[in-house]
Order: C-alpha cells, then structure tokens, then sequence
C-alpha cells in the first residue's frame, strides 16, 4: 500500500490536511528521532517512552519514506532496551519503577515480532499491579471514613493508576484495556480476563452524567464533573467493543457534540481519531488541524504531530488486533 | 541558576520578608504599571537573568475564575523585560487536563502574550532530572523534576487567590503543585496526593522553592475550589519575596488564619515567615482589603472569628 492510499481520502476533510502531514508531520517525526532509536516530547529533548510510542505508531500508520521501516526498527530496539528487569516500563530514562506507560509500550510493540516476551512481561506487570485506594481493606476502612459521601464511586470495580499501588484512573485504565486487547485471548496473563472486565467496568462507573469522562471523577461534592475529550476518546477506544450500550453512545455522542469545542490540536486530532474508528463522518465543517499550527506551534509536541498522522491514517492497526473486530 | 540550598533557613535566621498588597479593581486597569510600579520597589536580581512565570493553569474556565488571569501574566512578563531580564518564559504543567494548549488557548494567553510556541513551557512534557528531597516531609524520596525550573535563574509563583477542597487554601506555595510532571506522574499527579498533600507542598517546594510571588487576587474563588468553587472579587494583587509570607497575607485578606493551615503552618518553620512581626507590609494593609471567603465545612477552623482583624 503507497503512503497516499495509507491517509483515508474517503472523509470529509480539508485537503490541505494531507499535504500538512506530508510535508510537516512526517518529516517532524522523522527528523526528531534521537541518536538513541527514542524520540523525547520535543525535537532535542530526552528520549521517553510515551513520545516514542506515539511516533512509532505514527510512522507505522503512514510512514512515506523508504527509510520509515529503518526507523521504526530503530525505535522498537530503543522501547525494547528501556524495559526494566520486572516487565515494565519507566516515564523516563533515570526512572527505575515502571508506571502506565507500559501499557503503551505493549500496546506497540504487539506487532514486533522480536518483543514477545518483553510484551508478555510488560502485560504480566501490569495485571499484578492492583490499584492501592480499592483493596478490600481499604473499602472496608472507606466504609466509616468522613470522606465516603465526597465521591460517589463503586470500589470494587478496580483499573489502573498512573503510578503503581495508587488509585484507579480513565486514561491508564483505557490504555491497559487497549494493551490488553491487542494480545489474542491464549497469551493474556493468568488475570488478564478478569483485570479487563473489572477495568471496564470501572470506567462505565466513572463516567459523567449525561456521558463522556474526565480524569476519573465524575462527582465531587454533589457537583458534576465536566467531561473532557482526551480522556473520552481513550475510554471509547478501549470500550469500543460495546457500540451498542447506552453509556458507549451517549458518550459518543457527547464527543461529537464538543468538537468544535476542542482548543488544542491534541484533543481535535484524538477526538478526530476516535470518531472515525467508531464509524462516526467527521464534520466538514470542522476546524482543519493545518490551520491550527501557526498559533502556538503545537508547543513542538511530538505526540501530538504524531496523533494528527493517526488520525488521518486509514489503518487502524496499531489499536486492534487481528482477531478483533472494531465498531 | 537557582541555588537550592536558600529554600530551607529557619525562619529565626531568616531576614524580614516583604509583602506588598495593590488594590486593583478589574483586569482592564493597566496592570502593567501596576506590577512595574511595585516590582521596582523590591530590587529584584533578574538583570540579564532567566525568568520563569508559573502561573495556575487548572483547566478549561469560561468564567475566568479558575486560571490566573492572562492579563496579569503579560503585564508581569512586560515588567520583568522592563526590569532587564533576558528572558521571560511561561510555564505550567496542569494536572487534570494533558491537553495544556487547549487550556491555554483557553484562557486566552495568546491574545495577551503574543504566539507562545517559543515563551510558552508546558512542564508536563519538559525533560526531567531527578531530584533527592532533603525535606523527607512526605514519604516520597525523591521527585522527577523538570529542567526548566531547575535551570532558570529566577521563579516567580503566580496563583489565583482561591480556596482548596483538600489543602484550604491553594496560593503560590500549592500552586508549586503543577512543576511536577504529568508525564512522569500523571494527569492528576496522585501520588502526590497518597504521599499528602500537605507534606507534598513542603516538598516540592523545598526542593524547588519560588523567588518571589505575584497572587492574581482581583477576582479569586471561594466555597469549593480549586475548581468547583464560587467568583469571590477581591480586587487586590499581593507581591512578595517571601511566598510563605505572601500566601499568609492571602489568608488574612481572606478572612482565614494561615497557623491553621496546615502546610502554611508548617513552611512557617523553614520555608518563609508566617509572623506579621517579620513581614514588611507595603502598599495597602491587610485590613483594609479583607474579604472573608466562604470556605467548606471541613475547614471552618480556618475562618478568624468575626472580630478578628488585621492590619
């Protein structure tokens, strides 16, 4: 498949979207790849795992050079080398405890053939790490805690933290979930079936009134939260496979409704990505990303560059795997 | 670049702080020659120097009650370049929201700054260096802090006069929450908040404590902030070379008592003065621009009783 047929022309977008992320978006990624293999959340900055992921996806989605293989490679030998010794993956190169980007590693390196064990490593941490705020213990001492009536939300429906033995949240929660449904059902870690169902259940639970969801509080004293689109887009990537329920169109929905809300090229680019993956026409009215790039330059985000070439891309194979279906 | 080990002196050793108070009705004064006017009293070291701005970018806010106000921000960066500073940068690194350009944008930073793709740091994605804490106040050993705001050569914390949910009073000594980086922590930066928030504040701003202070009190929040929380017009910004001392004066106008605020009370210690008696006032006294905020339940302890007044 030729890079052009790889950008979905089908939709209602503005042309000169194609041609930023030819000239701009590609070229950025490529030229910001690190000596290293990594790539850092700026051109010149240190390699992380979280950019390099991002730019790794991207580069498979719609790479357009004859070098993009080469370079990708070098990326997948540098998230194979930043693993720690117990499976996981640390924010940064100094870091020595892994946290939720691991999930993002695995979710990548799913397709890598030489990263199958560094893969069943990282997914095996990630089942063993139990959020600390939802032990049975912790509920039980919730029960006669002053703070019970602050958030209303079901504990024994338990996800991911951003950070080992801490609390549950929507975003590492929705991308364990993702890294978890990359991998066939016979490779999944011994709690893989039973970490996933409480995961998603826990991210109905935390979900808005009236849909959507924000960092994973959806009522704090009585007050309803406001939904935000990052977090959405990723809890309806990771529910994506219960199109029908209620709570996933409401959602949804929502998304649809505040696009022309989204400020940061980020969330327009994501909330782009998420809708079409979930069947939904992107509006012809909608702003286009190239427009957004004079105002503040995307603050030289390689992530997000990266996520504008996801959105536009026609593959959606980094987030599924082949014996899942998406909606 | 900043020197770390001035953050910690016991407050008996510690030279009288300075606090100036500038009553200022509405965000379309010119607040530029207001902050020029006052920064100039306190002879500050930034000729030629590195200057970050750290202002409190909490999330999307059409109200213009949860963010500092970008207005107050363009004026302190225009006064600092007056001041001779080589550069003014911007930078925040929000806690509940990752995507920080759709909250710039937002708050309108642009219209008042000029394009930030160059001014602007979002501290959540800068690199990181790793930082032993000699203060040990919470159980964390160690924090991943970003290079910029170790790099600058001067700090300035820059936050809303508003009420906290969990800390009482979130001012230039909590706004100090957003350095830690997203990308390391997370979008909201738990672990901060299972160490203690409290003892977390302590931490971070031992290790990373601010030079000077400029609290965008003309139109605060109060009831259940930092987010949540009820416009509270107060019409006064607070400036000072002391954020202990100018958070406790944020109190006082507050109508609050910053001995019972927890992480105040004990940054009294090491971290800044506390005492009126070491804290030179300028500008307008306490008493004069005192507006009680409400606060909730779990914090009542902080109201001074109803003839308590300062001056």
């Amino acid at each position: 498949m030729t890079p052009a047929e790889r950008l979905n022309p089908d939709s209602a977008r503005p042309s000169h979207d194609f041609s930023f992320i030819a000239n701009f978006c590609l070229p950025f990624l490529r030229n910001a790849q690190n000596a290293d293999g990594g790539w850092g959340f700026q051109p010149e900055s240190q390699s992380r795992v979280e950019p390099s992921c991002w730019a790794i996806s991207a580069l498979q989605s719609i790479g357009n050079t004859p070098h993009s293989g080469e370079i990708v490679e070098r990326g997948r030998r540098f998230l194979r080398a930043a693993q720690i010794a117990d499976g996981s993956w640390a924010a940064s190169a100094e870091a020595t405890t892994g946290c939720w980007v691991t999930s993002l590693a695995c979710l990548v390196l799913a397709s890598d053939p030489q990263a199958k064990q560094p893969v069943a490593a990282g997914l095996s941490w990630l089942c063993d790490d139990w959020p600390r705020d939802s032990s049975p213990f912790r509920r039980l001492l919730g029960r006669f805690s002053s703070e019970r009536k602050i958030s209303a939300q079901n504990d024994t429906y338990r996800g991911w933290g951003w950070t080992p033995r801490t609390s549950s949240w929507v975003e590492p929660t929705s991308f364990a979930l993702l890294a978890l449904a990359r991998t066939p059902e016979e490779a999944l870690p011994k709690l893989g079936a039973r970490r996933r169902e409480l995961g998603r259940r826990m991210l109905y639970d935390r979900m808005c009134p009236g849909g959507g969801w924000n960092c994973g509080n959806p009522m704090v004293y009585g007050v309803a939260g406001e939904p935000l689109i990052v977090p959405t887009v990723w809890a309806l990537l990771a529910l994506r496979t219960d199109p029908g329920r209620r709570e996933f169109a409401a959602s949804l929905d929502w998304l649809e409704r505040n696009i022309e809300n989204a400020r940061g090229a980020g969330s327009l680019a994501l909330a782009r990505m998420c809708l079409e993956v979930c069947g939904r026409k992107w509006p012809a009215t909608a702003t286009a990303l190239a427009d957004l790039y004079s105002r503040n330059e995307f603050l030289h985000s390689i992530p997000v560059a990266a996520w504008i070439c996801l959105a536009m891309s026609k593959q959606e194979a980094w987030l599924v795997n082949c014996t899942r279906e998406i909606c | 670049m900043r020197r770390a080990e001035i953050a910690l002196i016991p407050s008996f050793q510690r030279s009288t702080s300075r606090v100036a108070i500038r009553r200022t009705t509405s965000y379309e004064q010119d607040l530029a020659a207001v902050l020029y006017e006052t920064l100039c009293e306190f002879a500050l070291p930034v000729k030629d120097k590195t200057v970050l701005l750290k202002p409190n970018f909490v999330g999307l806010d059409p109200l213009g009650v949860m963010n500092t106000h970008p207005g107050v921000i363009a004026a302190a960066r225009e006064s600092f370049l007056r001041l001779g500073a080589a550069q003014v940068l911007i930078g925040d690194g929000p806690a509940m929201d990752r995507d920080t350009e759709a909250i710039i944008e937002s708050v309108r930073l642009r219209e008042f700054t000029g394009p930030l793709g160059r001014t602007f740091v979002d501290l959540n994605v800068d690199d990181v260096k790793r930082v032993a804490l000699s203060t040990r106040a919470s159980r964390l050993k160690e924090l991943y802090l970003p290079k910029t705001v170790l790099g600058v050569d001067f700090l300035v914390s820059m936050p809303k006069l508003k009420t906290h949910h969990w800390a009482g009073v979130t001012l230039s000594l909590k706004n100090m929450f957003g350095i830690v980086p997203g990308s390391c922590y997370g979008w909201p930066k738990n672990v901060l908040h299972w160490a203690g928030i409290d003892r977390s504040i302590l931490d971070i701003n031992a290790a990373a404590r601010p030079d000077f202070a400029i609290v965008d009190g003309i139109l605060g929040m109060e009831g259940n902030g930092p987010i949540q929380g009820t416009p509270k017009p107060c019409g006064i910004l607070v400036l000072g070379d002391d954020p202990v001392a100018v958070d406790a004066t944020c109190c006082r106008a507050m109508g609050l008592r910053p001995e019972k605020v927890k992480y105040l009370a004990a940054a009294g210690t090491l971290l800044g003065h506390l005492n009126t008696m070491k804290i030179q006032q300028l500008g307008e006294t306490v008493a004069s621009v005192r507006t009680p905020f409400t606060v909730l339940d779990a914090f009542q302890s902080l109201r001074e009783p109803d003839d308590g007044v300062w001056n």
